[in-house]
């Protein structure tokens, strides 16, 4: 489409985005080889990138600075405020995010995108390559990016759901399925899921280069199986957590329960409606006194 | 007759975009207004929702170029609320992060000031020199912003040997960059010649109006959070309040290119002193209470206050970031200053990114629009 020119558009984000489109502008990041130029009015520019979740201020503004651009036009989502409005999202003023209003055509998530992320997002809309010999084209060992689940390890407890500072990690129950779904769109790649993790199944890689045309795809899920309660047989728990929580009691914490092992997964077995029966409560007491017992012998 | 000009909130863009409504006659300005809230987010009420770890992302979300400082403000003063004694490697650990955080702000505002200038040079070296730093946050913390490095009971990510040696020689590579900035402002330097008695502010008025940070040491008034009200480390760290009297923009400039200096000294003796042991404790439950903390952010003074119920989730949380401070130091700074300085003024305190350099001007009595060019 010739020369690039881009306009900058900013509501209700941290502004990190932004300095990191500036930067975009330093030589090492080749920005000006692609003949892209940053321009400072919106009519002499054919290229919108947005920043922010857009607040009800920003929008009237934001209405018209599209209006202003030069058709056909590209409009960019950088950053995860301007994909979801991400940590922000149930902010009272916040009416974005930006595709709700005006039509958005790349979406480039990260919070905020490295400027490498930006720069490779632009060439990839462009359909050109850019030389990455240099060190920073790789982000560094520790690097917070795109999620990775391994699936062996991940048992479905959800734990990075309760503690993810942005909600970005959805728990989706089926009939005999779970999903654990983290929305990398909406997350602030702070890595508290992966602290978290009791099994070390949620990791953040080194991969930053996300530019989707769908902000939908910018997911990672994992699935795992759920069990039946042993009573009413409704659906209820994750089968992998029951036999993690076992193992656990019987072999890390307390090795001499070991020989109740059998009783206390059938206890584990029974969903908390049925656990409040008088059948199950008794058993329940029952186990409870033996194992207290044991724990005395000791 | 006096006529009004707008200024942003996107034309020309701020960084935040922000409203300013100035009263001109002939060219000099004769009062300023300034309208906020392009962007709002509802922050405060956000903290109330979300438990008091999960705040802390949010925290550093206020602002992300001095989003560390946020978290570290935060987190002392929920830290009180807990009652927890952090760990003196974490204390250690916590200015070192924040002085590279103050260095990348700093060189950020002296690349957003050549930009301004149209000292598209000075610019392009500072913001590739800056660069060094951003990869070193990177790779000790994960992210180049918004690292979220501090958390409640400490920090999150230790400086092993062979770290602290990166951290060494990246600060070897930064002085000259420092020093660069220093030529510029002397007598003779670029920005020396388009800042010197621009937009000054007095020393009373800077008082008056309730000025912190560079903005109140560039009026000559020695006043540093870091040695008022000493926090993590620093009064176990030797270092100087950097203070100029002009408060012209240069003045600020100064203090600012002089405080990197500054930052490196605490940087380095930081890792010749840093003691050994945990980098973090776990937290605990909040009392009932309510807790007010403050740190020095690159900007100034950043004060946060918490109201504790004893729950997880805090009651009430206020935030008053330096540059809410500073902006009724750019009204007063604006008030006489001839017009095609505004957008250096504005500049001086908080970055703008400037991407236009038109402002319309409406003739307050008929209404009639003329588009000037602010330089
Ligand atoms: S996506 Fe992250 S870095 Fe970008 S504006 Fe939003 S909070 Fe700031
Ligand atoms: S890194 Fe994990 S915990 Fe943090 S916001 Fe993203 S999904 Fe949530």
């Amino acid at each position: 489409m010739g020369k690039i020119s881009v306009y900058r558009f900013l509501s209700a984000g941290c502004n990190g985005c932004d300095v990191e489109i500036l930067e975009c502008l330093v030589p090492r990041y080749k920005l000006a080889d692609l003949d892209v130029e940053v321009v400072e009015r919106p009519e002499e520019a054919n290229v919108l990138i947005l920043t922010g979740g857009v607040n009800i201020k920003g929008k009237e503004e934001l209405l018209k600075i599209y209006e202003a651009i030069n058709p056909p036009r590209i409009v960019i989502a950088v950053g995860n405020c301007a994909l979801t409005k991400e940590i922000f999202d149930k902010g009272y003023p916040m009416v974005g995010p930006p595709d709700q209003l005006i039509p958005v055509n790349y979406y480039v998530p990260g919070c905020p995108p490295r400027p490498q992320a930006i720069v490779k997002a632009v060439a990839d809309i462009l359909g050109v390559k850019i030389e990455e010999t240099e060190d920073y084209w790789l982000a560094p060992e520790g690097f917070r990016g795109k999620h990775e689940f391994d699936s062996e390890k991940c048992m479905g407890c959800g734990a990075c759901a309760q503690i993810c500072t942005a909600d970005a990690i959805d728990v989706i129950d089926g009939p005999d399925k779970r999903i654990i779904r983290v929305n990398y769109g909406h997350c602030s790649f702070c890595a508290f899921c992966q602290d978290e993790c009791p099994t070390q199944a949620l990791r953040l890689t080194r991969e930053y280069h996300l530019l989707t045309s769908d902000r939908q795809t910018a997911r990672v899920a994992n699935e795992v199986n759920l069990v039946g309660c042993s009573v009413c047989g409704g659906v209820f728990f994750p089968q992998k957590q029951i036999d993690w929580a076992l193992k656990r009691i019987v072999e890390e914490k307390v090795p001499a329960y070991k020989d109740f092992s059998s009783d206390i997964l059938s206890a584990m077995m029974i969903c908390t409606k049925c656990r409040r029966e008088i059948g199950s409560i008794k058993r329940a007491k029952k186990l409870l006194a033996n194992l207290s017992e044991r724990a005395r012998k000791l | 007759m006096p006529e009004t000009v707008y200024i942003g909130p996107y034309r020309p863009q701020l960084v935040e975009p922000e409203r300013f409504e100035l009263l001109v006659e002939g060219n000099r300005i004769i009062d300023a207004k300034l309208e906020l809230g392009y962007m709002h987010r509802g922050i405060e009420k956000l903290f109330t929702t979300r438990t008091y770890m999960q705040n802390l992302a949010l925290a550093e979300r206020i602002c992300g170029i001095c989003s560390g400082i946020h978290t570290l403000c935060y987190a002392q003063t929920v830290e009180r609320l807990m009652g927890i004694d952090v760990p003196e490697r974490a204390k250690y650990l916590r200015c070192i992060y924040m002085e590279l955080e103050r260095l990348h702000s700093h060189y950020l505002w002296f690349g957003i000031l050549a930009h301004s200038l149209h000292e598209h040079e000075a610019f392009l070296k500072i913001m590739g020199e800056r660069e060094r730093v951003q990869d070193l946050l990177e790779y000790l913390t994960g992210n180049r912003m918004n690292y979220l490095i501090n958390t409640i009971g400490g920090v999150r990510r230790d400086i092993r040997p062979e770290k602290a040696e990166k951290i060494r020689r990246i600060l070897k590579d930064l002085k000259p960059l420092s020093d660069y900035i220093m030529s510029l402002l002397d007598d003779n330097g670029a920005f020396t010649k388009k800042t010197k008695g621009v937009g000054v502010l007095p020393r009373d008025r800077a008082l008056d109006v309730g000025a912190v940070g560079p903005t109140l040491r560039g009026s000559g008034i020695a006043s540093d959070i870091r040695k008022e009200d000493p926090y993590a480390a620093y009064d176990k760290l030797d270092f100087e309040v950097i203070v100029e009297r002009d408060g012209d923009v240069r003045a600020k400039a100064l203090v600012r290119a002089r405080e990197t200096y500054e930052s490196m000294k605490i940087i380095e003796q930081a890792l010749d002193n840093l003691p050994p042991g945990d980098i973090a404790v776990k937290p605990s439950e909040p009392r009932v209470g309510e807790e007010v903390g403050r740190t020095e952010a690159p900007r100034g003074e950043l004060v946060y206050y918490i109201r504790s119920n004893g729950t997880n989730i805090p009651e009430r949380v206020k935030v008053r970031t330096p540059s809410y401070a500073n902006n009724f130091a750019i009204l007063e700074m604006l008030r006489g200053e001839r017009l095609e300085n505004a957008r250096t003024v504005i500049e001086s305190i908080d970055p703008c990114f400037a991407c236009t350099d038109r402002v319309t001007i409406v003739d307050a009595k008929t209404g009639r629009r003329r588009i000037i060019t602010l330089k």
